[in-house]
């Protein structure tokens, strides 16, 4: 008997195209014979693990970016201050011994290297990296060990430094290394490709730019034209969770796997995929989301919306018969879950606090 | 009498991996026995890496599906970002899929592939004891009823980002052959799946010798499961008509 975590999430995103084929057009798909909007799995799942929120909710506080890590670790070696003093801006007392400047520019660009790709001469690194709280603990700790046996860094010291994160995304989201079998991770969240529960036309915007430096004496036209396709939808996006396997990939750690449950379902209900985003800002959060745990075999909702809903009032038909639907499909199959958790932002009950422990409990 | 297992299979996207080279990843426009058993076998918690229990599975049973609905073709375009081979070449360590687009903008391509699925399709699989193994043999038809209503690992359809849209609703048919299983099982799903366009007449494609069933035509699938771990599979004999369906 394995436990399964079932999130029915409804998200409505204004016009926007988020997720495009090779043609530039958001993506579509067939539902119950009409044409629905779609935003693939894949997509969906880049923009949560690539998100601040999911390092922040795993570490349960907010962390820091930066890109000068490195840095900081060299003051903190050569001056034998504590990196977090440093990293605060505190006190400037040594407390414990020195490290002489090469051996200390060597450590530096070692720890920074983990953490991304170091840029040429200097501890900095090419991009903004995200350390949470426990993780600037780690390096600390390292530092202090490393000044005072005055050792070398090794593999296992690097190895240290990021397992937390690494563990979480590949046991969510899994690892498949054709080459490499023995390191494969077998997913343990299966996400669908978010359907509209409405049928959509795909519209064109034809757009023109005007040149602000043509007076118009000679030539009156724009000087640019284009086309542009988008769409505005309610979507269904369903999320099932092996909580069993999740565990198992996480090295039986329960207190992770509840972290790691959060992340992943606030993710899923705030972060929106980047596509487009800079010409639409069509960010949305859920407006609503069923969170079901049972052994039964998951199965999606997405019969509910067979029939292209067309209400006016769309999310709060959306919602019911989402719902309708789910009770029908008890009635005739039997229990399908053991517990169920809402959260209702169109009529404002329940809250995300709520969901959270649910599903992580 | 001939004991067969029947269930469901529905959900708005499936995909049954074809040969596949390459960046094209077509689908077949039908279940295939691997993905079938794979299912199974996910629903009694056999790992991927159990070679000898997914040869187990494939050897022991024969297989049948019924396409209820056909589903409409769709090719999605898919693309995935990745930083250049020079940009991560001194990165010993990349841990997440963040860190591994941490990489300046300029140095991000993309690997690009179409993966094909069929939406709207409905099908009935049947599954029976081959004549040489004992009925009970990898595990009896119960097990494997009880183990897909409450299965070990997720199942999905044919990728793991097409789930499941209904219970599989497995059952147990003792009858005379194939297609009396077929005429005599009942599927309470039914009305929630009005809008698909079923046919009276629908194709049936099956393995071994079934009782009064003559095929149309037979081909070769190549989708009998050797070995997951080094993506083998073997030749099959797969056998095609159309079945009238009763009311």
């Amino acid at each position: 008997m394995t436990d399964f975590i079932q999130l029915h999430i409804l998200t409505s995103y204004p016009p926007s195209n988020l997720n495009r084929d090779d043609l530039g057009r958001p993506k579509t798909a067939v539902m119950g014979g009409t044409q629905r909007l779609r935003i693939s799995s894949q997509s969906l799942k880049r923009a949560w693990r690539t998100s601040d929120i999911f390092m922040e909710a795993l570490s349960g506080h907010v962390g820091i970016r930066t890109k000068e890590m490195g840095n900081f670790v060299y003051k903190a070696l050569t001056t034998g201050v504590k990196l977090t003093e440093i990293l605060e801006r505190k006190s400037e007392f040594s407390i414990y011994p020195k490290m002489e400047e090469k051996k200390a520019g060597d450590i530096s660009k070692q720890i920074a290297s983990v953490f991304g790709k170091l840029k040429k001469g200097g501890f900095e690194i090419e991009q903004l990296a995200h350390f949470s709280p426990e993780e600037i603990e780690t390096i600390e700790n390292l530092i202090i060990d490393l000044a005072q046996s005055d050792g070398e860094l090794t593999e296992e010291n690097i190895g240290i430094l990021r397992k937390k994160n690494t563990a979480v995304d590949i046991a969510m989201f899994g690892r498949m290394l054709a080459a490499n079998t023995q390191y494969n991770v077998e997913a343990a969240v299966q996400v669908s490709h978010a359907i509209t529960v409405h049928k959509v036309a795909v519209e064109d915007d034809f757009f023109t730019a005007v040149d602000d430096l043509n007076n118009g004496e000679e030539d009156m036209g724009s000087g640019h034209l284009g086309e542009t396709e988008f769409a505005a939808g309610l979507f269904y996006i369903y999320t099932c969770i092996n909580r069993d396997l999740l565990k198992e990939n996480l090295g039986r750690d329960e207190e992770l796997t509840e972290k790691a449950l959060k992340a992943l379902v606030e993710a899923a209900l705030t972060i929106s995929p980047t596509g487009k985003q800079n010409s639409f800002a069509s960010r949305a959060y859920a407006s609503y989301v069923l969170a079901e745990k049972g052994t039964q075999q998951p199965r999606s909702l997405s019969v509910a919306f067979l029939k292209a809903l067309e209400e006016k009032d769309l999310l709060g038909s959306t919602i019911k018969e989402l719902n309708n639907t789910r009770e029908k499909i008890e009635s005739v199959y039997g229990k399908c879950c053991e517990q169920k958790e809402e959260m209702n932002a169109y009529t404002g009950e329940g809250s995300i606090q709520g969901i959270l422990k649910f599903v992580a409990e | 009498m001939k004991s067969y297992l029947l269930f469901r299979l529905y959900g708005p996207l499936a995909s049954w991996g074809d040969i596949a080279v390459g960046t094209h990843r077509p689908s077949y426009d039908h279940p295939s026995k691997s993905a079938v058993m794979g299912l199974l076998a996910a629903a009694v918690g056999i790992r991927r890496d159990e070679e000898n229990k997914h040869r187990e599975l494939a050897e022991a049973y024969n297989f049948a599906v019924l396409v209820n609905s056909p589903g409409v073709f769709l090719r999605d375009y898919h693309t995935a970002q990745i930083p250049s081979v020079s940009s991560i070449k001194k990165q010993k360590h990349i841990d997440t899929r963040k860190g591994e687009l941490g990489v300046e903008k300029e140095k991000l391509t993309a690997v690009l592939s179409s993966r094909d699925y069929y939406s709207d399709s409905l099908y009935t699989i049947a599954i029976c004891s081959k004549e040489e193994h004992s009925e009970a043999f990898p595990y009896p038809l119960e097990l494997l009823e009880k183990k897909l209503n409450e299965p070990e690992f997720v199942l999905y359809l044919g990728r793991k980002s097409c789930p499941l849209a209904l219970p599989v609703e497995a059952k147990i048919i003792d009858c005379n052959g194939l297609k009396e299983a077929f005429d005599k099982v009942e599927f309470k799903c039914e009305p929630l799946l009005r809008l698909l366009k079923k046919q009276k007449q629908a194709r049936l494609y099956w393995e071994g010798e079934e009782n009064g069933l003559i095929p149309i035509h037979t081909i070769m699938r190549r989708d009998l499961t050797l070995s997951r771990k080094r993506w083998q599979f073997a030749d099959r004999k797969e056998h095609y008509m159309m079945l009238e369906l009763g009311e």
